[in-house]
């Protein structure tokens, strides 16, 4: 029995060390990111490199919240962006994936198929038509641009995900809230969507990181400065900034900030999400 | 009298039947129509910003569209083929072709066979085991730019962290130059991509796992099979939904692959790293050939489309199962 129990132990030790190792390879690319963001411009070109800055420098972040090519303003912009696709998408999908679980409507089926295709389309397919059809309705350097197309690849995601919470939430409720006196639009928003909150919050998550985290439609549409996303600032300064790895990570550093913090703190959320998406659509 | 009295009495009877039918009836309409109006405005709107593109592009493919005639005046002559005529005489073509197919199969290959090994480690219970697992998908959240760069700057030849540490471990000489050189340079978005899709195929893999019951392992353990065996008749058909799952939704994300080699390599050195979606944003947005852009987008997406009616038909069957 002790040798079973020993044995045991040994095993558990074993796969901890190894899942410690491929976690170390896997996170270490943060780490590198971090670390040198914060070295000087000597230190980042030092052979070998150091592990961990010696000499803390902050002026990739400092230097950059300045001037013409500020940060601020592309934050600013990329969250104009992506908090306005989070809430189009929003307001138009979740009252679809209700409606496509909740009630028994001809073409359903083929509707939430088309839902799924449509979320593997490739951006390049409506690139080239919706810069076209853009620049007819003078939509090209608008933060409009970007935000509508990000929503076609959100709206999608929303429904997959939100679509079996509402088949789970039990009809009863709905029906005794009913007979309480709602009717089918305030028995939604008072009593079931308070019920797939946790569904709302990933959606919510997925909807801002999307919209935060696009760089092909900010790109293609908008070729002002002044209306660049972070994305697209990072990538425009690439160029200039050569190989200035301290700057240019510095600034990576800043655009992952949101995400991670949503990652984080609503780690749950974002991994149901993740599966959820996934694995039905 | 008495014919008076019954007469009244059936008639609002069937009149009463066909009533509940109608109300019946009327109610399964009113149902179509409350559920539609939740749908509607999402569906229009989907229509307009996905659906007519779709078309649009089709259309644009068959016309010969440029900055140019579109200067001249707007005209759009019909030219039938042309445009796929010659993007497949050229050579960029070819070189993506090649690209896409050998950046998907790589990467799968790798995050298939690097994910189900993870999973099948990170199902263990140890201590560790659902917090790392849990953290590890954190790279599926970053922006693809931001990986794209980490990784030019981690695979760059002179201060590239990867390079140093073959180098320290003995395995290479003299630094890779991974994206620099014509023959490496596809290796790195392959990298790069590994790094999101690896963790990702585990989370998703490791939540098939989770799904098979533990009764089914142990009786079949009273029945004396082998670690090797159980892996073979249980877990693996066990798991093949979710290793569908990840195969299918894998290729079509990796195939789709833009921001990564854009940002990475842009689609070189020469044509190294051009892939189907590179090109096509080429085509349209540097020498704005709008017609042969939109050419090269279809064939992308006819082949993403029948990928995606092979996967709708496998789930379909599955759950009817």
């Amino acid at each position: 029995m002790m040798n079973i129990l020993r044995k045991q132990r040994a095993k558990s030790i074993l796969m901890s060390i190894f899942a410690l190792a491929v976690s170390f390879i896997f996170l270490f690319p943060l780490y590198w990111i971090f670390t040198s963001s914060l070295k000087g411009d000597a230190e980042i070109f030092r052979k070998p490199p150091t592990l961990f800055p010696h000499q803390i420098f902050t002026d990739g972040y400092f230097g950059q919240l300045t001037g013409k090519h500020s940060v601020l303003i592309s934050a600013k912009n990329s969250l104009t962006i992506a908090i306005s696709s989070m809430a189009i998408s929003f307001f138009l999908a979740v009252p679809a994936a209700y409606g496509i679980s909740r009630f028994k409507v001809p073409g359903g089926k083929s509707l939430i198929m088309t839902f799924l295709v449509t979320q593997m389309l490739p951006a390049s397919l409506i690139l080239t038509p919706l810069f076209l059809t853009f620049s007819k309705l003078k939509l090209l350097n608008t933060y409009l641009a970007p935000i509508l197309a990000v929503t076609t690849i959100t709206i999608p995601f929303t429904l997959l995900v939100l679509r079996p919470m509402f088949m789970a939430c039990p009809a009863e409720i709905e029906e005794s809230a009913r007979i309480d006196g709602c009717n089918r639009f305030t028995a939604f928003l008072r009593v079931v969507l308070p019920i797939i909150k946790p569904g709302l919050v990933t959606v919510c998550c997925f909807g801002f990181v999307h919209g935060w985290n696009d760089l092909v439609y900010s790109l293609t549409f908008n070729t002002n400065n002044a209306l660049f996303p972070m994305t697209t600032a990072i990538y425009n300064l690439m160029n200039e900034y050569g190989i200035r790895w301290n700057w240019i990570m510095a600034y990576g550093c800043m655009l992952v900030t949101p995400p991670i913090v949503i990652f984080v703190t609503a780690q749950k959320y974002v991994i149901s999400g993740m599966v959820g998406g996934a694995v039905k659509g | 009298m008495d014919l008076k009295t019954t007469l009244p009495k059936t008639k609002p009877h069937t009149t009463g039947i066909s009533a509940v039918k109608r109300r019946r009836l009327s109610q399964l309409g009113q149902e179509y129509l409350t559920g539609y109006m939740f749908i509607l405005p999402a569906l229009i709107y989907m229509l307009l910003l996905i659906g007519y593109p779709i078309v649009y592009n089709i259309v644009l493919s068959f016309q010969d569209v440029s900055a140019f005639n579109l200067a001249a005046g707007g005209q759009r002559p019909f030219i039938g083929l042309q445009n796929y005529k010659t993007v497949f005489a050229d050579e960029t073509m070819k070189s993506a072709i090649w690209n896409t197919f050998y950046y998907t199969v790589s990467c799968l290959v790798v995050q298939f066979s690097l994910g189900l090994m993870f999973a099948l480690l990170f199902h263990q219970k140890f201590a560790l085991a659902k917090p790392l697992r849990g953290f590890l998908v954190i790279s599926w959240m970053m922006p693809v730019t931001v990986t794209a760069l980490l990784f030019k700057y981690m695979l760059s030849p002179d201060v590239g962290i990867i390079d140093i540490f073959l180098k320290a471990l003995g395995i290479i000489n003299q630094p890779v130059g991974w994206i620099i050189n014509q023959s490496t340079a596809i290796y790195g978005p392959i990298i790069a991509n590994s790094w999101v899709g690896v963790p990702f195929n585990m989370l998703i893999l490791t939540t098939g796992l989770a799904g098979i019951p533990d009764e089914v392992y142990e009786s079949s353990s009273i029945d004396g099979a082998s670690s090797f065996q159980k892996f073979l008749h249980i877990t693996l058909p066990l798991l093949r939904p979710a290793m569908m799952a990840v195969l299918v939704l894998g290729f079509v994300y990796t195939f789709k692959v833009f921001d990564l080699i854009f940002v990475m390599t842009g689609g070189g050195p020469v044509n190294a790293t051009e892939v189907f979606a590179t090109f096509a944003y080429k085509l349209s947005f540097r020498f704005y050939y709008f017609g042969q852009g939109a050419a090269v987008a279809n064939i992308l997406f006819i082949i993403l489309f029948c990928v995606a009616l092979v996967y709708l038909r496998l789930i379909n069957k599955e759950e009817t199962m």
